[in-house]
């Protein structure tokens, strides 16, 4: 873990205009290295889901960078994006917005079909303690269950960087813990850089890299020397 | 890998069965009846152009006054179109099929050994003998006439041998400019020619011919028609026996008449074919973008995901086009099965049609096949192209609206009930506007499906009052071969004059007519003083005339008008003012003063051709009456179409309901489905089933009931503009009638339709689950 693998220069981003002009972010600045477990910290409105929307390709900055393993975002088009996410992203939002008529080994396969190298489908199930649930519907599964058929769609594709969008906003704090574990397992396993965006700050107990932002700034760039294991998390 | 988003599709169709079926039923039907008709119809016109090269169909024939001499029917064959004449001569006798001694038909006699324009026999054989005859096919179906049974001709009795269909008699038209043909009142027959010989109704000499040069085109076909017109007249003149009547081959109605009328209908079946599938093309457009809708959040972690857009188009697009496909292949296998048997007996219902083999169309299968796609693919693929612009995060944001409102539509002050269902009416205005649409495309065929049969009807009901005399005669001369002039006992009796002249059709009229060309055939009739059949409203001045009602309906004419009339065969002109409108539907006439009458047309005083009588005229020689006009002759149009359409117009009004009832099915379920969160949600705050059914049956029913009455007002306008332009292309007059009766039942019919879906939609409000509000994924 050497390399910057992700480099965010001077990033502004505003809606609005007028009076009604809301600056999300500030000029942002910092870099993330290959394979790091990365948690981006902050309250609601510190613009750190924007910031992962830009990461990801699906918003674009009003000025400054994200390079990607030194290729500059704001360079590519529509088309060169959407290959971009679709060759080295995986993204799991809170919501897990599964497809409701495909089970769960179907809506997993939504992700492997994107990959030039997806990871076993099987595999992934098994990882994931899906494997007794691989037939059934979204419909059919617990909150927990849901969201770890969304983590498989996402990693299977072997992404470069998985990123993770409040991923436990939705679920109980058992169940938290155990999509967290599954997250960890998947950066230790498969090597993707994840980043993470959470308003828990116990989370960031288990992160090499905490990134805590506040008005669209960073306010505290970390490096965690003693990260944790999420099964030890408390909140 | 197989884009695993495509296993969605089965189960799409499977937990929706009921409205795939739905649609794909109404696709089945229609791409099978329009394939049924396509096929029918290609089988129909090869075995039709089949018939034509090998039976010698004729270029056209005259008619002359008496027998061509050889040196004449020479200078007639060399004139600037060169032509090979055919002796054709024919006699039209009376038929009667039952032996009772009253007339059921005009038979019209062709000899057997007539080497042009010949026939093929559907059933049994040409006659051998005197005594064998062998009749029209569709005739002898109208009248119930079997091989084996006998009629009367004339005063001669006959077997029935055969049954034909010759080649120019495709429909029987009695004359060229008949407005309908009538396989009732109208026969051909083949004779041997000594039996032709021994019948005793007038000859006519009329001669058949063809080109010696191949005529290029239609357009020099019509050149050579009218070079070689334009000299038959002045010869046949100057040989001292006139032209009596001349008809192009081209616009001969009975031969074009059911080839053109097959053509167009099935031009006018396509065109509502597209139409409906287009209605259903844009029923799945807005299922797909309710969808669309309802998955934004998928949607949009689809494309985060890296799905490309013309990924998800193509999924989102493959559905439509997948129905459409089984739609086009079981509506293909129906339509070259059933429903082209069921074409081509519509077609032997009303045509004199040779028989004919089962043959591939490809016209069929581009319309009925490849159009459908396409305007399936189309306009789905503009929707979809439409929802799908918007970017991952917005998607993801369920943020749809391409254009925000900066503040919520103001409502009039009324009721909240009310106000609510004026939002989901804006909430769902596309869905609206395509079953307000629907509404109203319905509505036209209801008026049409009910009108024209009222018409028909109605003309026919009133056929007897639109005469003015029983029984009109309309004499060869006023006098017999001794010199004397004709008379008749009947007291009743009363002598007119008449005589044929042509009204040009207003060339701004969009179609153009045929029949007699580009003119209206007008009947001048010349009335004595103190007429007991036809009085006159005042006294004409000098260049004045009366005109029938049908007459200044058909033209839009009135008092003060000018009309200007001219001779079929001569270089003559009339130029007369309308003086006032006589109430008379039955023709296209003009009516003046006998006096005046023999003035215009300079003719000997006291001259006459013709009587009205309120009782058949038996003491006239049958060789000097040329035609007799009964009510059965202006019946004869309603009559044939009566039997032609009758039975279709009743499974045509039920085939309404039903697609009426699906559409409006179709499009209130998807209303429903895609309020099914807010309905949800009023449930949680504790409305009542029956309040939450009155807010959207309610608004659907105002919406249907409100504009199947501007439907019907709009489609009964449209159906008596239709008709008048339909009118236009023929000869006669003949104008659109609805019941009153009728008029509530076409609206009737749509709202049972509709009455069967509210029930069907409050049980679906009744079933939406309290939970749907809260939950995430369903």
């Amino acid at each position: 873990m050497t390399e910057n693998f992700l480099e965010i220069k001077d990033l502004r981003k505003s809606y609005g205009v007028g009076e009604a002009r809301q600056d999300v972010l500030r000029g942002m600045n910092f870099t993330v290295k290959k394979g790091e477990f990365c948690v981006l910290l902050g309250p609601s409105g510190s613009g750190k889901s924007t910031l992962l929307n830009i990461i990801g390709g699906i918003d674009t900055p009003d000025s400054g960078y994200v390079s990607i393993n030194h290729d500059i975002l704001d360079d590519m088009n529509e088309k060169q994006l959407t290959m971009y996410r679709r060759k080295h992203l995986g993204y799991v939002f809170q919501m897990y917005n599964l497809i409701p008529n495909l089970n769960v080994k179907e809506n997993i396969e939504v992700g492997a079909y994107l990959s030039d190298n997806p990871l076993d489908v099987e595999e992934v199930l098994t990882t994931l303690g899906l494997q007794d649930h691989k037939y059934k519907y979204p419909n059919q599964l617990s909150g927990g269950q849901q969201q770890r058929v969304s983590i498989g769609r996402a990693v299977v594709k072997n992404p470069d960087i998985l990123l993770c969008d409040e991923p436990t906003g939705a679920l109980d704090y058992k169940t938290s813990k155990e999509i967290l574990a599954l997250i960890e397992d998947c950066n230790s396993k498969y090597g993707s850089t994840v980043i993470m965006v959470t308003h828990n700050e116990a989370i960031k107990h288990m992160a090499d890299h905490v990134i805590k932002l506040r008005d669209g700034v960073v306010r505290h760039n970390d490096i965690n020397e003693n990260k944790i294991a999420a099964s030890e998390l408390e909140w | 890998m197989r884009n695993p988003l495509i296993k969605r599709i089965p189960r799409e169709l499977k937990s929706d069965w009921h409205k795939y079926i739905v649609i794909i039923l109404f696709m089945i039907l229609m791409i099978g009846v329009i394939s049924g008709m396509y096929v029918g119809h290609d089988s129909m016109l090869e075995a039709i152009h089949a018939g034509q090269k090998n039976l010698n169909l004729e270029d056209g024939n005259f008619e002359l006054t008496s027998e061509a001499s050889n040196e004449l029917l020479d200078e007639i064959s060399n004139q600037t179109t060169k032509v090979k004449i055919y002796e054709h001569f024919f006699r039209n006798a009376s038929e009667d099929d039952d032996g009772d001694g009253e007339e059921d038909a005009t038979i019209r006699i062709y000899k057997s050994d007539a080497t042009i324009d010949k026939a093929t026999f559907l059933e049994g054989r040409a006659p051998e003998n005197d005594t064998e005859i062998a009749i029209d096919r569709m005739h002898a179906d109208n009248a119930g006439i079997s091989v084996g049974d006998e009629i009367s001709v004339g005063d001669s009795k006959f077997e029935v041998v055969g049954l034909l269909s010759y080649v120019n008699y495709l429909t029987l038209h009695e004359s060229n400019t008949d407005i309908m043909f009538d396989a009732f009142g109208f026969d051909v027959a083949m004779v041997t020619p000594e039996a032709f010989e021994h019948l005793t109704s007038r000859l006519h000499y009329n001669y058949a011919f063809t080109y010696v040069d191949t005529p290029k085109d239609n357009i020099e076909e019509a050149d050579f028609s009218n070079d070689f017109r334009d000299d038959l007249i002045k010869t046949s003149y100057a040989n001292a026996n006139p032209i009596q009547n001349y008809v192009p081959e081209y616009l001969n109605q009975a031969s074009n008449f059911a080839p053109s009328d097959i053509d167009s209908d099935t031009t006018s079946s396509s065109i509502l074919c597209y139409i409906l599938i287009g209605v259903i093309a844009f029923i799945f457009a807005i299922t797909i973008s309710n969808t669309i809708e309802k998955e934004s959040t998928v949607i949009g972690t689809l494309r985060a995901s890296g799905y490309s857009k013309r990924e998800l188009i193509i999924h989102y697009m493959s559905m439509p086009i997948i129905v459409t496909l089984i739609g086009a292949i079981l509506g293909n296998i129906i339509g070259y099965t059933a429903f082209r048997s069921i074409a081509l007996n519509l077609y032997y219902n009303s045509y004199s049609l040779p028989s004919c083999e089962l043959v591939w169309s490809d016209t069929a299968l581009i319309k009925t096949t490849i159009i459908p796609l396409l305007l399936m693919f189309f306009i789905n693929l503009f929707i979809i192209i439409k929802r799908l612009q918007l970017s991952p995060l917005r998607f993801l944001k369920n943020d749809l609206t391409k254009v925000r409102r900066e503040t919520a539509r103001r409502l009039p002050k009324w009721s909240f009930l009310a106000r609510f269902r004026l939002r989901i009416l804006f909430h769902n205005l596309p869905n609206y506007l395509v079953l307000i649409f629907g509404v109203i495309f319905i509505e036209l065929m209801l008026c049409f499906a009910f009108g024209l049969p009222d018409s028909l009807n109605y003309y026919s009901q009133n056929a007897s009052d639109m005469m003015f005399s029983k029984y009109q005669y309309v004499l060869m001369k006023n006098k017999d071969a001794m010199g004397n002039v004709i008379t008749t006992s009947e007291e009743s009796a009363e002598k007119f004059s008449s005589k044929t002249l042509m009204y040009p059709k207003d060339s701004n009229v969009t179609f153009k007519g045929y029949g007699s060309g580009e003119d209206e055939e007008v009947t001048v009739y010349g009335i004595v003083d103190n007429s007991d059949y036809i009085s006159f409203p005042k006294t004409l001045k000098e260049d004045e005339v009366f005109i029938s009602s049908a007459f200044a309906d058909k033209f839009d004419l009135d008092e003060g008008d000018a009309i200007k009339l001219h001779e079929e065969y001569e270089d003559k002109k009339y130029s007369f003012h309308v003086a006032d409108v006589i109430d008379y539907d039955g023709g296209i006439a003009v009516f003046v003063g006998n006096d005046n009458f023999n003035d215009i047309f300079d003719k000997d005083t006291d001259s006459f051709n013709g009587y009205f009588s309120q009782h058949e005229i038996t003491d006239i020689d049958e060789q000097n009456i040329a035609t007799t006009i009964t009510a059965d002759d202006i019946k004869k149009v309603t009559t044939q179409l009566q039997h032609s359409m009758g039975d279709t117009f009743v499974v045509f009004k039920f085939v309404l309901i039903a697609l009426s009832a699906s559409l409006i099915y179709l499009l209130a379920k998807i209303i429903i489905e895609r309020n099914e969160k807010a309905i949800s949600m009023v449930k949680i705050l504790g409305f009542k089933n029956r309040e939450i059914a009155s807010l959207y049956i309610v608004l659907t029913a105002i919406v249907i009931i409100l504009f199947t009455i501007i439907g019907f007002v709009a489609s009964y306008q449209l159906m008596k503009w239709i008709f008048k332009l339909f009118i236009l292309q023929m000869d006669g007059y003949f104008a659109y009638y609805m019941r009153v009766q009728s008029m509530i039942l076409s609206m009737l019919y749509l709202l049972a339709g509709y009455g069967i879906v509210s029930v069907i939609d409050f049980m679906r409000i009744k079933r939406i689950p309290l939970d749907v509000a809260l939950k995430n994924v369903d």
